[in-house]
């Protein structure tokens, strides 16, 4: 009776809640086997999924921490519009929490190594895009890419052979294929399913690419890459718009692009496009890995996973802008888990983080998922294995077709513009210009009040450490800890006020 | 006895034992360091439950700490700024540890905490704070704060070259490592704002790589810059001294493809100028 790991009753002492919008086929079950383990092995602890659709997912959390009944971990992202404000007043830095060793991961080969360390890419998004730069916030549970998916029957019906193309011009050539096929059959089928979702994943993939030449002859700071904000100063201070040659190009692919999806695919939503490659009228479907699970598990025929065939260098329509073979996936973990600063259960929120991101834990997740894993050695399913992208692509983002905030919706509004019956790539790009620098600037200065909003807490806390410090002189943890918080406020505040310098000098341009 | 009941006597003697050491925590007295500790984790209603309970507490130390959780539900309003800044203005007056501390906050008050900054205001207290105390952690923290307005905030000057003497004379008067590197890193990039030359700037951003410690993905951004920088700069022994170090530092990093394809045009045109000799 007191070896069996089950609690005495149900009655389990305390309860916390989960709350995540991957509510597709899979990672529900992933997770949920993880709470299974996790309430046998804690039997006074009950874990509580909560699934909310994201579709309201930003409103859902808004209203929840505003109203003080927010679960205790939520899924959040830094690429979330409007809630930027959120993480610093909400959520609590789980830092210190990894600098220790996950002690689930004992008797394993990661046991001793700090949790920080047992991550594949030892939190690079946090590294990224942090609320408070040099603060961990989050604990992800997988990793993810874009892929072209596709009925592996359907390809060899159509063009005689299942194996991947290695190029664009390959593309091309299934695109005629599948053309004359369904002419012949009288079957109506086309590349690619579509949807507004798919639409903007897929063009904004091979906009991406095209455009990696030109944005890296932006990089005046030497990073060899630009962050979002850079790339809107840039556009607002006039270093490129939508005529530069280098952008411009892009526009040629999406117009082949549009013509392999359906009719009015703007105004589909991404369960429209899974059902036209379900029933067989679409031979691919452009998505990220996190559909993978719901695509093998609702077909009837085999789904292989390919990665993009791209445009070379020597291709005919956008060769002569192409850097060469750009990246199609991130190192980054993703499925950010963050803990609610005001949860009455900290420790055991942190220990059901600590599990699930433990080997056992996010082996089970995986297992279930069929979500990539987060976490070094845990061992990945063969048919999932093809979501890594090695380390092979140029990554230069900046110029695309949105760039960051609500600059998105422009292209979303301009579309027809380059896809119409009478569309045109000038009359697109004039559009784009004439509406982009409203957003922009809107967005570039959503950045600058993110920053300074991460600063203002920061002047009691940096005081508070010194409190501490006065009692305790000599503590190293409390000089590291004092540095580091005025580190990050150091960044933070000249980011704040370089971002706050760039909208002074460009407030002329983009007030339309 | 059955073995059952031993099992039940240990478990009951260790509930007791847990429940003991409970009731020790929740009667431990409050103190002072837990409501810093409290307030340093962005826990300010728990610090100030603490602090009320708190007895004989030094009234300057108590004013101190309620201005401290009176700040930390930024942003303020007009009203809370009106209310917490003379009450700091006061306690600056004096000459104690809880001094330097309420002047460097009024200074960010000045600076930060209001909708419409005052810098003008901002700078005359960062430069008394400095003067009252000099070398001290607050004032040297002042000066880093001041460097990073006249970097980036004050009116433009008619020659970029003052802006950057201005701050060179700040940086000059701080001797802490980590704030000296936390000024040259922003007088790095704030030399690539305002486009001075890459040799003004390679030797900020090398001063803040060689102290170390600095946070998110900023030192890897750097190690990049320095190799990128130098690269263009002409310095190709030192360009791919710092891609080599990042790619054998950081394992993790989605830029790692563009460093390596970068590295193979440095040691390209190492081999040419070697070629040349």
């Amino acid at each position: 009776m007191f070896t069996k790991s089950t609690p005495l009753n149900d009655d389990r002492e305390i309860t916390i809640r989960i709350a995540h919008w991957q509510i597709e086929l899979g990672p529900p079950d992933g997770i949920q086997a993880a709470i299974d383990r996790y309430m046998e092995l804690n039997p006074n602890v009950e874990v509580k999924q909560v699934m909310v659709p994201s579709t309201v997912y930003r409103q859902w959390m808004r209203a929840n921490f505003a109203g003080n009944s927010a679960p205790d971990i939520v899924e959040y992202g830094a690429w979330l519009d409007g809630l930027a404000d959120l993480p610093v007043r909400y959520f609590d830095p789980l830092t210190e929490d990894l600098m220790q060793p996950n002690p689930y991961n004992k008797g394993t080969e990661l046991e001793g190594m700090p949790w920080l360390k047992t991550f594949t890419d030892e939190l690079m998004e946090q590294r990224l895009n942090s609320p408070e730069p040099g603060q961990y916030y989050a604990a992800t549970l997988t990793r993810g890419s874009l892929r072209l998916f596709v009925n592996r029957d359907l390809l060899k019906e159509i063009t005689g052979s299942s194996e991947r193309v290695e190029d664009f011009a390959g593309m091309r050539r299934i695109f005629k294929q599948t053309a004359a096929f369904s002419k012949k059959e009288g079957r109506k089928i086309l590349p690619l399913g579509g949807s507004k979702d798919n639409a903007i994943w897929i063009m904004g993939f091979y906009a991406g690419g095209v455009t990696n030449k030109f944005n890296r002859t932006l990089d005046d700071y030497g990073f060899l890459g630009l962050y979002p904000w850079q790339t809107q100063w840039k556009y607002l201070n006039q270093e490129w718009d939508y005529q530069t040659p280098g952008i411009k190009a892009a526009f040629k692919i999406l117009d082949e692009l549009d013509k392999q999806m359906p009719l009015g695919y703007m105004s589909f939503l991404r369960d429209d496009a899974v059902r036209q490659f379900m029933r067989g009228e679409a031979l691919f479907i452009f998505a990220g890995t996190w559909e993978a699970t719901s695509l093998r598990r609702l077909a009837e025929f085999p789904v292989d996973a390919w990665r993009c065939p791209q445009p070379t260098t020597s291709d005919p329509v956008v060769g002569e802008h192409m850097l060469g073979h750009y990246a199609d996936g991130s190192v980054s973990t993703s499925f950010g888990l963050y803990l609610n600063k005001r949860s009455p259960h900290r420790e055991v929120a942190v220990d059901f983080l600590r599990f699930i991101t433990s080997q056992e834990g996010n082996q089970l997740f995986t297992d279930k998922s069929g979500w990539l894993p987060s976490i070094k050695s845990v061992s990945v399913a063969p048919e999932i294995a093809s979501f890594i992208s090695p380390e092979d692509g140029y990554t230069y983002p900046g110029g695309n077709i949105s760039v960051g905030g609500g600059t998105r919706s422009v292209f979303q509004k301009n579309l027809y513009l380059l896809t119409g019956p009478d569309g045109s790539i000038d009359d697109f790009a004039a559009a784009m210009d004439r509406d982009m620098p409203k957003a922009v600037r809107s967005s570039l200065a959503v950045y600058e009040r993110s920053a300074r909003w991460a600063v203002l807490p920061q002047d009691s806390r940096v005081i508070a450490n010194g409190g501490l410090r006065e009692s305790k002189p000599d503590d190293p943890k409390l000089l590291l800890g004092q540095q580091r918080l005025e580190a990050a406020q150091n960044l933070s505040e000249a980011r704040a006020l370089m971002i706050a310098r760039q909208l002074e000098l460009t407030a002329d341009f983009g007030q339309n | 006895m059955p073995r059952i009941f031993k099992l039940l006597s240990c478990v009951v003697l260790c509930l007791g034992w847990a429940g003991l050491t409970q009731a020790k925590d929740e009667n431990r007295e409050p103190t002072l360091d837990q409501v810093w500790a409290y307030a340093t984790t962005s826990q300010p209603i728990e610090a100030r439950n603490i602090l009320d309970d708190l007895e004989g507490l030094e009234p300057r130390v108590e004013t101190l700490a309620n201005a401290v959780l009176d700040m930390s539900r930024a942003p303020l309003s007009v009203k809370q700024w009106a209310a917490i800044e003379p009450v700091l203005a006061e306690l600056a007056q004096a000459d104690d540890v809880v001094a330097p501390r309420a002047l460097y906050l009024q200074a960010r008050m000045y600076q930060i905490q209001q909708l419409k900054p005052d810098y003008v205001r901002a700078e005359e207290l960062y430069l008394e704070l400095n003067q009252r105390w000099p070398g001290s952690h607050w004032a040297q923290l002042g000066l880093v704060k001041l460097g990073l307005v006249k970097l980036y905030a004050l009116p433009e000057p008619l020659d970029v070259e003052e802006r950057f003497a201005a701050v060179e004379a700040l940086l000059a008067q701080i001797t802490e490592p980590t704030l000296r590197r936390d000024l040259q890193l922003q007088m790095g990039w704030a030399g690539l704002f305002h486009q001075r030359p890459l040799d003004e700037v390679l030797p900020h951003l090398i001063a803040a790589d060689k102290v170390g410690g600095m946070m998110g993905i900023t030192p890897e951004d750097v190690m990049i810059q320095i190799g990128e920088l130098s690269f263009r700069a002409g310095y190709l022994e030192q360009s791919k001294a710092y891609f080599e170090r990042f790619l054998r530092e950081v394992p993790s990093n989605n830029k790692r493809y563009n460093v390596r394809m970068r590295l193979k045009e440095v040691e390209a045109a190492l081999a040419e100028q070697e070629g040349m000799k």
